[in-house]
């Protein structure tokens, strides 16, 4: 897949008619503010990985296993990357009963 | 505030609290894309969604082209920006949504928090998540009352440092 970021003007799509290709936009003022940005999400990456812990941590494995494919590939995921509808939309469980389930399963959704 | 956009996991979660009503106090009306709908499939949680939609405190927004173009370019700059976590459609959505009407989004995930706070063409987008609203409805000890009965009934948990953000301890 080729990840097309568009010109200077954020809301302009009339930019995005010719857009530099990814390796282009490497180079562009834009991408330079975004990669600096990104050092504040660094503080935010350090608490989705505790996230990440406390959901391996709290689980009930025993649960999980015991559950039929595709909810256990689901409830996995989910533990991996706290992310609900990520999880629910790969594995195809609908996002609440994989909700339910994650309760019973005590996975905790961690709000950093 | 009269409106926000609210995306489906943070409904959802949000509708288990037994106090969910209050969130009403806060907003006259809850915002959920209609892209969202169709994820809602539970008898428990459709009636409640039917319920409040009936009532008109909760508006299923339709799908239209000029959010549909900001949603993915907030996608791509979100899942191409090294360093920040992932966005999925219906949050990029959500996010679009709120930056483009000036009201905030509400959501408990990580990442349009996250861009909002790292990327300078979302700057000024408030993204509340469950702890936000719970700190602008209740004081003190109220406060820590409402936020222990919420992560009881949602199985939500805040991290140590969102709760010592907000003064929160537990």
């Amino acid at each position: 897949m080729i990840v097309r970021i568009c010109g200077a003007s954020p809301n302009s799509y009339s930019a995005c008619s010719n857009p530099p290709t990814f390796s282009a936009a490497f180079t562009s003022k834009r991408y330079q503010l975004a990669l600096l940005s990104s050092l504040v999400a660094g503080e935010y990456l350090k608490r989705l990985e505790e996230a990440r812990e406390l959901r391996r941590r709290s689980a009930d494995w025993a649960y999980i296993e015991s559950r039929p494919e595709p909810l256990k590939t689901a409830l996995k995921l989910l533990v991996e990357t706290g992310d609900l509808w990520y999880s629910a939309k790969l594995s195809g469980v609908p996002l609440d009963e994989l909700n339910e389930e994650r309760k019973r399963a005590r996975i905790p959704l961690v709000v950093v | 505030m009269p409106l926000a956009v609210a995306d489906t996991c943070f409904l959802i979660n949000w509708l288990s609290f037994r106090r969910w009503e209050d969130i009403f106090r806060l907003f006259n009306r809850i915002l959920l894309p209609s892209i969202m709908v169709p994820e809602l499939r539970s008898q428990r949680v459709r009636s409640r969604v039917e319920e409040l939609a009936y009532s008109g405190r909760l508006v299923v927004l339709p799908r239209v082209d000029y959010v549909d173009r900001e949603a993915l370019r907030i996608f791509n700059l979100v899942n191409s920006t090294p360093g920040l976590p992932r966005i999925d459609e219906p949050e990029a959505y959500g996010l679009a949504y709120a930056a483009l009407h000036g009201i905030p989004f509400l959501t408990d995930n990580a990442s349009p928090r996250i861009a909002a706070r790292s990327l300078s063409s979302l700057r000024g987008v408030a993204v509340y998540d469950s702890l936000d609203l719970l700190v602008l409805l209740y004081r003190e000890s109220g406060l820590r009352a409402a936020v222990e009965e919420f992560m009881s009934d949602t199985s939500v948990t805040f991290s140590r440092e969102r709760l010592r953000e907000a003064g929160v301890e537990l």
